[in-house]
């Protein structure tokens, strides 16, 4: 999918000014609340008229103010999951899936497979049943399997986790990536949140205050730190084939295995915040902390008022951050060799 | 019951007028509401105020311009003597053009609250998913906003069904064509037949008691979040 947009839209004492070129299947526009990411997506829907500027999506002109084009949304085939999911009250839910797709998907044309999507998303127990009552996440679900009923050129998610709860949220999250790859519809993903955007997303653009960046990789996006998020660093871990014992479960892990308080079956997925790494210089005698990883340093770098620290084990990559002193006092040097120690609690399990 | 040839001619008229009135005015009055209910234009505080109209003013002056207007000399009577047609005064569509006009706002009014109700939200979402405005309109908007329809509908009908001032003032008193069942109760009373009076009044009495009975039963579960 290429999206290239360059536009200006004002409102009363904002405005939002965008000149980047997007190329890419999951893409995310990441910033603070009030900073212009949900007008970006209405310009780019077609919800919003800019002021001036051309947006093309895949060589198609959706809009261009010199050359007098303006595709009305109905024509863009650009599908929005909403915040607030934006149900048909009066439509059920098999008849809310299949609105976009009567009007999108013309007679012959493969469009996707009802059925399989239904099975994908696990709405069959659902689809006779009216919408009101439906718990927020099964509406967001239904409201996925809508927009991609509608087989769109591109799917824009607008924030679709932040009206859940956290475990609903890290619930939903396989359904979002495994849906759009499955039937090939490429989505923006929009969020203020880093950590949904490093599940969605290989890369992101950041707006704030109305200004649009250029999207960067999303490793560096969250390395980077980014002003409006004060939050830490952190380490996601994908873990699988784990196995408990002694009140513990080990998981392999790059050169070893590392020890957690929590697990489960299949893969699972752990954060880590990169301040609860302790770095040592040699090798202690014994410690209460369950894991004590030798690590080669490959990287350091400023996280603003810290030093971010990159480390890795046997293959597998950690990021610790310590404060300038305490890294001024380790000397620490890529290229050498740390003792990375985290506590079994440290580990908290996303899904 | 008792009640005379004439009283059910009456009546009978009473429920073909307001029957044909709402009709037209779901037809005229739907698009206005919208516009009302989805317009930016600075236009709108005007139209809205020319459309509530006749909630303030006395039907008599509303008679009486309609009436001038539909005379010979009037707009409306040149244009309907130009279409061959004859005058409106003192005749059934004389009334109901009369009555589309005093009953406007009982139609418009409800129905646009109800469309300012439903929002951009699900207009956008039908938007995104293909939907063009017009078909939005009737597959999003309209099925949403039903408990309007019904309200406005059943307002605009009680309301005609109530008219006296400006019939009389447009079509007169002539049996079977404009005598309605206020004006045939008038009648009566300038007859000083009292038992007919009551015998009409008090079906008309029980008939506006129902209607706002169903109106009123209707509202909690008319209300969507």
């Amino acid at each position: 999918m290429k999206l290239t947009i360059q536009a200006r839209k004002s409102f009363n004492n904002f405005t939002l000014s965008a000149d980047v070129a997007l190329s890419g299947e999951r893409i995310g526009i990441f910033g603070p609340s009030g900073g212009g990411k949900s007008t970006l997506v209405r310009l780019i829907a077609g919800l919003e008229t800019p002021e001036s500027g051309e947006i093309c999506l895949d060589g198609d002109v959706l809009f261009s103010r010199s050359r007098r084009i303006n595709l009305p949304p109905e024509k863009r085939r650009i599908a929005i999951v909403f915040q607030d999911a934006r149900l048909f009250p009066h439509l059920n839910v098999h008849s809310n899936l299949l609105y976009g797709c009567k009007r999108c998907v013309k007679k012959g044309e493969a469009g996707i497979d009802f059925a399989r999507l239904v099975t994908t998303l696990q709405l069959e127990e659902l689809l006779e049943r009216g919408v009101e009552n439906l718990s927020g996440g099964q509406k967001q679900r239904v409201a996925l399997g809508r927009a991609i009923l509608a087989n769109p050129r591109l799917l824009l998610m607008d924030e679709p986790l932040s009206a859940l709860d956290d475990t609903l949220r890290f619930q939903i999250i396989p359904y979002l990536r495994s849906v759009s790859e499955e039937f090939g519809i490429p989505y923006l993903f929009i969020s203020h949140s880093l950590l949904e955007m490093r599940l969605m997303t290989d890369q992101a653009m950041a707006v704030e205050g109305g200004k649009v960046s250029a999207p960067q990789a999303i490793e560096a996006l969250a390395r980077s730190r980014v002003v409006w998020d004060r939050s830490d660093y952190v380490n996601l871990l994908k873990l699988r084939d784990g196995e408990a014992g002694d009140g513990l479960y080990a998981y392999p892990f790059g050169a070893g295995r590392i020890y957690l308080w929590e697990g489960g079956a299949g893969e699972v997925l752990f954060e880590l915040a990169a301040r609860e790494i302790m770095l040592l210089r040699g090798k202690p005698e014994a410690i209460s902390a369950r894991n004590l990883l030798p690590c080669t340093i490959v990287d350091i770098f400023d996280q603003q008022n810290r030093i971010g620290v990159e480390l890795d084990y046997g293959g597998a990559r950690l990021i610790a951050t310590v404060v300038r002193q305490a890294a001024a006092e380790l000397q620490l040097k890529v290229g050498e060799t740390v003792y990375a120690v985290i506590k079994a609690s440290a580990f908290r399990r996303i899904y | 019951m008792g009640l005379s040839s004439s009283d059910i001619e009456a009546i009978w008229l009473t429920i073909r007028l307001a029957s044909v009135v709402t009709l037209i005015l779901l037809l005229v009055g739907t698009p206005i509401a919208w516009w009302l209910a989805r317009t930016p234009s600075r236009c709108k505080g005007m139209i809205g105020a020319v459309v509530a109209l006749p909630l303030v003013l006395p039907p008599s002056v509303l008679g009486f311009y309609l009436l001038l207007a539909m005379g010979p000399h009037g707009p409306v009577g040149q244009l309907t003597r130009s279409l061959g047609v004859e005058a409106l005064p003192f005749t059934f569509w004389g009334l109901v053009l009369a009555s589309v006009f005093y009953s406007l706002p009982f139609m418009i009014q409800p129905l646009q609250n109800a469309f300012e109700a439903i929002g951009d939200r699900p207009l956008e979402a039908a938007a995104t998913l293909g939907a063009s405005p017009l078909d939005a309109f009737f597959t999003v908007a309209v099925p949403l906003a039903r408990p309007g329809f019904l309200t406005a509908s059943i307002l605009t009908f009680a309301h005609t069904v109530g008219e006296f001032g400006v019939v009389l003032m447009i079509g007169g008193n002539i049996p079977g064509v404009t005598r309605v069942a206020s004006v045939q109760i008038y009648d009566h009373v300038e007859a000083m037949e009292y038992a007919s009076a009551h015998r009409l009044s008090a079906i008309m009495l029980i008939f506006s008691f129902l209607v706002l009975l169903a109106l009123y039963a209707k509202r909690p579960s008319g209300r969507r979040d």
